[in-house]
């Protein structure tokens, strides 16, 4: 090292203790200030925000979670607001599907805008879990990243939906298709899932669900390149069909996403087979709206895990009329809507029992010892919520361009998870 | 059986799309050099524009298709030829690699920009959201047929084989049938020499991206059914479909198309019996990337010497070279230390957050400036270091290791990661290296990450912050300072590593391995060790960065992010470890003020960062290193202007070709001061020197292919000076460059028609040169030097020119063969034409010249008719000590580092 060098190092490196050393005195002073007044709380409303994935590069967008938890603190805001407090919602930042960005998002909700909770966060990825647990801000969202089971100031608006070795799996699935096989006794399934660490991981889940409910799984293989939809599926196909001792399975089950079902389940009936199709991803009314997808996903019986739109009950008719006031129009509905909405649902119910003196502590307080039930997510309860998915469900199938309901919205036990 | 002929005919409907992507891959590669990695986010945005115009508007299909592949896809690609393409083609290869991933980026935000405009207009576009089941341009379901068990095909297939099919044909009736693919080969395989023959390459570079981006919108409208509206996707295509372009050798059009209709095949054969791959876990989805490595190891052919900066990629004048410590670093360090004063005084807890951010990710940004700016081999695999080494702490710390530790484990799994990526890196260079790192790159991202027991599901690891004594680094500020003094001490080691001993055996590498490996350099120890340590350092900073997130799961880095990671730090400057920390900061803060400050669309930040390559194509070391360079070059224009003196006096009437007071140089050397020449119709000029004394500058610049810094060029009593070579070579110059001026790969009659397109004055060649005529099909290549040498100078003898410039005419050929030559040149004297003739065989050409004239040092020192020249005066001439002048050479020795292309072109 050149002598310049060197001496900008120590110069550098002197700076560095020096601040460092002053910092770490101040530091502990700064954190405990914060607990004087409550962030994002006031005496007359609530800071909250939301991270959505609503631009992405692979073009897929959850834009209308943040419409449905507008609606949904909209009615509350209407109805006198929490304990006499208005939900200040200040939409949900875009985090494009990115972990940098998903991070970015966290930090200005909470550093810069100062919200009390987020809620709703949906995306793919949940790079800002650490630091809201971190900095103890309430989050509510979609529990179907691992984030969502553990850490206790994050929850899932549906509980944990991964399941973890020592946990439990929710049998919403083998339970709710057993009413469209009629039973599962001598019925045998096949489940296909994409080559990648998550396909084999869902295959070893569901291989157990199915299995313990009685279905026969004569095949269950995560093979399908996760890279690029195949554009031919006969390969798979094949496989499949001849899986139940030469013969074609009662039921075909995919845990892949939209554009694999399409392709798998236009192959597979292409052959002429009359059995069961079913999948968890495809309840999406703009699948309707394109015959090609109607055509191709005809027939098929969607996993849900919460209350179907097109069962109807007092809180469904709640939902719609919110969203429409909340949008100004009548639109589709979709189940990021319902994602958003029930996200902020669960917020606002334990913000309710936390009582007129909302802090973090209360907040927390109160969702340690919260349950409630009937909801279009089931019974909800924490901190259960934190280790296992509340285990209510329902399949619709896709039946001449509209969707029907094959099993009703039902809450089952769940198994342990081996 | 029928499951191979279904697995083959399914698999040709990828092939198929495969095959357009590569043919516009080789198209717009041999049109201009620049592997275009924008090929895919064209396709998308016109998948896009055709969603948006048939089923947003209701606009029919057929038509709708006609209009974006007829026409709104060549503008595109003229636009983007006229804007960037062109200026990259003289660019180094990292600055094209870089641009067009910039492109890459750039294009589909545009695109959903331009959507959300309009729907802000009221315009009735649907939203530009990936969605499934899209129509194509056929009947939507698509209608299928069940051909045998087992075997089937829909219209939309068919409409994808048939398209393709016409395409095909149409490309091949185009290339080999007509006067226009006639010009486009040759300027395939030459390019300077079309504009020597005085047909615009830059025209005929425009035409070819204009197919090219044609053929990439027809796959678009084409795999809309198949890829919906992801333009992650259409770039995954396109990486894939890369390896028919390989196959192609970047060259062929025929053997690309094949390639890639094979490629498809081949894919789906594997996909349907590769059961023995059960047990790896991502292996399926990584055939097509195991394929691209496959191919590029086997079929790229070894470099004479691999993985070298080609001669235009020369570093820039470091005009700081030699200045003061503090004129050097004390910007850098003040900027430093107000930095790190900033965290305690004025950033809020947000802004400390972003800026640590930005100063982690430089670290990983400074990993680049090692593998590229000094190695100049472009990795696309750097986020793969970034992840392994996270992810390989990250494990060690779940089981209690200390940081320190597990950091420094963490570092040595990137390097040898590293190491292993390089191994490719030995044999291969340039574009095919940069692929085949992304391939490594999409590997491991597809197997390698993909292990349970590394990635740890998608939880991934924890990666606190870690805590010395005192010292918390938990608190964001802490955290920013500790990012700078690592940054300094990294910058540091850098920069004393550039002037160190390995650093210069690595500088040598860079631009000259054959002297490397001369001077006793191991170009493989040392290509291996620079990407050994750049993967290291990527690594550290990854480490670094997860401690910032606390984090690390195997998606948070994937291929494309290093992708997009490389276009922001070649934008800002590869060559020197600070530009990276600027680019860092760049990156982190940018989107943030833009949203506050500018609008909340988050496509624009995109499109910004995408656009920075376009700037790229006029400053190639980046916007940091531009600065300095500007300020330097308007410095100098200023004083060069001033010293310039105007020649009044009117061009000699009966010359020719007159050059008069001619200055040039290369980059501020200047070899030529002040040449006086001129040439008489039916005259042959000789023009002797020694080497180094500015002959073949003087032929360069006499033909245009070099743009004077002082002097005048007049043709005929005109002034040419500021024409390029097309305009020279069509007012009548012609250039006969060293080496041969012919087209290797276009046949004897295809060479001779480029110049003669009348049948008749072939035949008269043909029946001149009888050895010509018996082999009027064999590709020009194959012929011996001296039958090259007359067919580059027969055709002139049917049309002769006003001026023939020859540079060094009977190089390596044999002496019964120079005789010939210089009889073709004396019958071109006799009709008419003025003859420059530089040689260095003095006896025979005394024989045929009538005036000579000797070059030193960039003057002309005698000239005079042949019956003057005394023999010691020529043996003068050669020893280059030539009219009394001190022996030395001039600064920037004649026939370094200077390819004999345009590119080697200064600009002004």
């Amino acid at each position: 090292m050149s002598r310049p060098i060197r001496t900008i190092t120590a110069a550098v490196a002197a700076l560095l203790l020096a601040t460092t050393a002053c910092n770490s005195a101040a530091d502990g002073g700064s954190s405990d200030k914060a607990g004087s007044s409550v962030r994002g709380v006031t005496d007359d409303s609530i800071k909250v925000g939301g991270i959505v994935s609503m631009t992405t590069a692979t073009g897929y967008s959850k834009k209308d979670t943040d419409l449905g938890a507008k609606a949904r603190f909209d009615r509350a805001n209407a109805e006198g607001g929490v304990n006499g407090r208005k939900i200040d919602y200040l939409g949900a930042e875009d985090d494009g599907q990115d972990p940098a960005k998903n991070l970015a998002a966290a930090r200005k909700l909470v550093q810069q805008d100062k919200v009390f909770a987020i809620a709703p966060m949906s995306s793919t990825t949940f790079s800002g879990a650490d630091f809201l647990q971190q900095q103890k801000v309430p989050t509510f969202g979609w529990g179907t990243l691992p984030s969502f089971c553990g850490p206790t100031y994050i929850y899932g608006f549906g509980g944990c939906m991964v399941p973890m070795p020592g946990g439990t799996i929710s049998q919403t699935w083998p339970e709710g298709l057993k009413q469209v096989t009629g039973g599962s006794q001598g019925k045998s399934v096949a489940i296909l899932a994409n080559d990648s660490d998550a396909g084999t991981f869902a295959i070893r889940t569901y291989k157990q669900s199915f299995a313990s409910a009685g279905y026969d799984v004569t095949f269950a293989k995560s093979s399908v390149p996760a890279g690029a939809v195949p554009s031919d599926w006969s390969a798979y196909t094949k496989e499949i069909l001849r899986s139940d001792g030469g013969k074609a399975p009662d039921a075909v089950v995919s845990v892949m996403q939209t554009p694999y079902n399409i392709g798998l389940f236009t192959a597979l009936k292409r052959t002429g087979y009359d059995g069961v199709l079913t999948d968890p991803t495809d309840y999406d009314p703009s699948l309707l709206a394109k015959s090609a997808t109607k055509k191709a996903l005809d027939g098929v019986h969607i996993l849900l895990s919460f209350q179907p739109f097109e069962q109807d009950s007092p809180a469904m008719r709640q939902f719609k009329e919110d969203i429409t006031k909340a949008a100004g129009k009548d639109v589709p509905l979709n189940m990021h809507m319902m994602t958003g909405y029930m996200s902020a649902d669960l917020f606002l119910a334990i913000a309710e029992k936390a009582g007129k003196d909302l802090t973090v502590a209360s907040f927390q307080k109160a969702a340690g010892a919260f349950s409630d039930k009937g909801t279009m997510v089931g019974d909800r309860a924490e901190p259960r919520g934190r280790k296992e998915s509340f285990g209510c469900g329902a399949l619709v199938q896709l039946k001449g361009g509209k969707y029907v309901v094959s099993a009703p919205f039902k809450c089952y036990s769940p198994i342990p998870f081996k | 059986m029928s499951d191979l002929l279904g697995f083959v005919l399914s698999g040709l409907v990828s092939g198929a799309l495969y095959a357009l992507l590569a043919t516009g891959l080789v198209l717009s590669y041999s049109a201009s050099g620049l592997f275009n990695f924008a090929h895919g986010a064209t396709a998308y945005l016109c998948a896009l524009a055709f969603y948006e115009l048939h089923s947003g508007l209701g606009w029919p299909a057929v038509p709708t298709a006609l209009l974006l592949v007829g026409v709104v896809a060549p503008a595109l690609g003229w636009g983007l030829d006229r804007l960037m393409f062109r200026t990259l083609a003289r660019v180094g290869e990292t600055a094209q690699i870089v641009a067009t991933i910039g492109l890459l980026v750039a294009l589909p935000a545009l695109g959903l920009w331009i959507v959300e405009l309009l729907e802000d207009a009221g315009v009735s576009v649907r939203p530009a959201e990936n969605q499934f089941g899209l129509p194509g341009v056929g009947p939507s379901p698509a209608k299928s047929w069940q051909l045998m068990d087992g075997v089937g095909v829909d219209s939309d297939q068919l409409i994808t084989w048939v398209a393709t099919a016409v395409v095909a044909i149409g490309l091949w009736i185009l290339m080999r049938h007509t006067p226009l693919g006639l010009k486009l080969r040759a300027a395939v395989d030459n390019r300077s020499l079309v504009e020597l023959r005085g047909m615009s390459a830059d025209r005929l570079s425009s035409i070819a991206w204009m197919l090219s981006s044609a053929l990439a919108g027809l796959a678009g409208v084409l795999a809309t059914p198949l890829l919906g509206l992801s333009a992650h996707d259409f770039t995954l295509f396109l990486f894939v479909s890369a390896t028919a372009a390989v196959l192609g050798r970047f060259a062929s059009i025929p053997l690309a198309f094949a390639g890639g209709l094979g490629l498809g095949v081949l894919q789906n054969l594997v996909a349907g019996y590769a059961t023995f791959a059960e047990r790896i876990t991502g292996f399926r989805t990584a055939v097509p990337f195991l394929i691209l490595f496959a191919g590029l190891l086997v079929l790229t052919r070894r470099q004479r010497t691999a993985g070298t900066a080609a001669a235009v990629d020369a570093p820039p004048v470091d005009y700081l070279a030699g200045r003061s410590w503090v004129r050097r670093w004390g910007p850098w360090t003040a900027a430093g230390l107000l930095l790190a004063l900033a965290f305690y005084t004025v950033t809020t807890p947000f802004w400390s957050g972003i800026l640590a951010q930005g100063l982690a990710l430089s670290l990983v940004f400074v990993s680049f400036t090692v593998v590229t700016g000094l190695g100049a081999m472009v990795s696309l695999a750097q986020a793969t270091f970034v992840t392994g080494a996270a992810l390989v702490a990250g494990l060690l710390m779940s089981h209690g290791w200390p940081f320190v530790a597990a950091t420094v484990v963490g570092t040595c799994a990137a390097a040898v990661l590293g190491a292993l990526v390089a191994l490719p890196a030995l044999r291969l260079g340039g574009r095919s290296l940069a692929l085949a790192t992304l391939a490594l790159a999409f590997l491991a991202d597809q197997v390698l990450f993909q292990m349970g027991w590394l990635r740890n599901g998608d939880t991934g690891w924890a990666i606190p912050r870690p805590v010395f004594g005192p010292v918390d680094l938990g608190d964001d500020r802490a955290m920013g300072v500790a990012m700078i003094v690592l940054l300094a001490l990294v910058v540091a080691t850098l920069s004393a590593l550039r002037d160190s001993p390995s650093g210069r055996a690595m500088l040598a590498v860079r631009s000259a391995p054959a002297a490397a490996m001369a001077s006793g350099v191991s170009v493989i120890r040392t290509k291996l060790m620079l990407f050994t340590l750049s993967a290291g350092l990527a690594g550290f900073g990854g480490v670094m960065y997860a401690s910032y997130s606390t984090r690390i799961t195997a998606t948070d880095f994937t291929a494309m992010t290093g992708l997009i990671w490389l276009a922001v730090v070649v934008a800002a400057g590869v060559r020197r470890p600070q530009f990276a920390v600027v680019a860092g900061l760049v990156y982190a803060l940018v989107p943030h003020l833009v949203s506050d400050y500018v609008t909340d669309s988050v496509h624009l930040p995109v499109i910004l960062f995408g656009l920075a390559g376009l700037a790229l194509a006029n400053d190639p070391d980046g916007y940091c290193a531009a600065v300095p360079t500007r300020w330097h070059q308007r410095r100098a224009a200023t004083a060069t202007r001033t010293a310039e003196v105007s020649d009044a006096a009117p061009p000699s009437p009966e010359a020719a070709l007159e050059l008069r007071s001619l200055h040039a140089g290369y980059d501020g050397a200047p070899v030529l001061r002040g040449v006086d020449l001129m040439v008489r119709p039916g005259e042959i000029l000789a023009l002797l020197g020694p080497n180094g004394a500015g002959k073949s500058t003087t032929c360069r610049v006499a033909a245009g292919l070099l743009r004077p810094l002082g002097g005048q060029v007049y043709v005929a009593g005109r002034d040419a000076t500021r024409e390029r070579a097309v305009g020279r070579s069509r007012a009548g110059v012609v250039l006969a460059p060293e080496g041969r001026g012919i087209f290797p790969a276009l046949t004897i009659e295809e060479n001779l028609a480029l110049y003669l397109r009348d049948r008749a004055a072939r035949d008269a060649v043909y029946e001149r040169f009888p050895e010509l005529a018996a082999r009027r099909a064999v590709p020009a290549g194959s012929l011996s030097g001296g039958e090259q040498q007359i067919l580059a100078l027969a055709p002139l003898l049917q049309r002769p020119p006003t001026v023939l410039v020859a540079d060094e005419p009977s190089l390596g050929l044999a002496p019964r063969v120079v005789d010939e030559v210089f009889r073709l040149l004396v019958e071109l004297k006799e009709a008419g034409t003025a003859l420059l003739l530089v040689e260095e065989k003095a006896t025979e050409v005394l024989g045929v010249a009538d005036r000579v004239a000797y070059l030193a040092q960039g003057r002309v020192t005698w000239c005079g008719s042949r019956a003057e020249v005394e023999a010691d005066r020529l043996t003068e001439a050669y020893l280059g000590i030539a009219a009394g002048q001190p022996k030395h050479q001039g600064p920037q020795p004649e026939g370094i580092s200077r390819p004999w292309t345009p590119e080697g072109t200064v600009r002004p």
